[in-house]
């Protein structure tokens, strides 16, 4: 069974489809965060956006950031 | 009145449809993921991983074009990552993919986010599903762990990190599943949500 593609496009692959989403991701959250920081932060629903959104910008930098290792650059 | 009764009813949907079909299809994938695995195959295995995490995505699209969301759907669905990403993770560490002791760890942590979710059912005393949204974006990320994994992509780095950041999330939505009181159920749950 051959493999899809080179190991050289592979981890362009692996990159784009983490560095990439999470750079997009990060930019999205970001936008939800922004949002959500306007919102009443007593009611629990609004605290839960607040830091479920605050976790996905976490979670975006570690995307690029592994990204960027595994490519050697960092 | 009559009229105005049919409106407010609650509108059931039937376990049996297009959302709740393609969250079973995932399921699918694992033999084909297995199989990689035990082959040494590790593009196939990242991919067989990565339609699996897709697939999680087309659900929910599905079940906004039908329409057909529910609160069965969304355990079923939360159920289904649980097992598939648990599957995917033990799979990995048993074939040195992966390191063993972050994967423990995180199965353990999942395992007791299950028994919590499920004391959280009891407590409403309905079928409902704790919307986290932390949780949401951990679970994807864990669906990337596996392929890390697969493809041997900055393994220890991100193996290593997710651990403390579940550790956050878990201890936060402890808290609110269980000592926080229940929102009482919207006009159409119990069948919708």
């Amino acid at each position: 069974m051959t493999d899809p593609m080179t190991p050289n496009q592979f981890l362009w692959f692996l990159t784009l489809a983490t560095g990439g989403v999470s750079a997009l991701w990060l930019i999205w959250d970001l936008s939800n965060l922004r949002k959500a920081l306007k919102l009443d932060m007593t009611v629990p629903g609004n605290r839960d956006k607040r830091f479920g959104f605050s976790i996905g910008l976490v979670i975006a930098t570690l995307g690029i950031v592994g990204s960027a290792r595994a490519q050697g650059w960092i | 009145m009559a009229a105005v009764a049919e409106v407010s009813a609650p509108r059931v949907v039937s376990p049996w449809n297009p959302a709740n079909a393609v969250t079973a299809s995932r399921y699918f994938t694992l033999p084909f993921f297995l199989w990689a695995v035990h082959n040494g195959y590790h593009q196939w295995a990242t991919l067989f991983m990565l339609a699996c995490g897709l697939l999680d995505k087309a659900d929910g699209a599905v079940a906004k074009i039908f329409n057909c969301r529910s609160a069965f759907g969304e355990l079923f669905d939360a159920i289904t990552d649980a097992i598939c990403y648990g599957f995917g993770l033990i799979v990995v560490a048993a074939y040195g993919w992966a390191p063993a002791v972050p994967v423990i760890a995180v199965i353990t942590l999942g395992a007791a986010n299950t028994i919590m979710r499920a004391l959280y059912v009891k407590r409403a005393g309905r079928t409902t599903n704790y919307k986290s949204y932390a949780m949401e974006r951990l679970v994807a990320y864990t669906g990337y762990l596996i392929g890390f994994a697969t493809a041997g992509f900055s393994v220890m780095f991100f193996y290593w990190l997710f651990v403390p950041i579940m550790l956050v999330i878990i201890a936060y939505d402890a808290k609110r599943m269980l000592i926080d009181p229940i929102p009482p159920a919207s006009g159409a749950s119990g069948a919708m949500s």
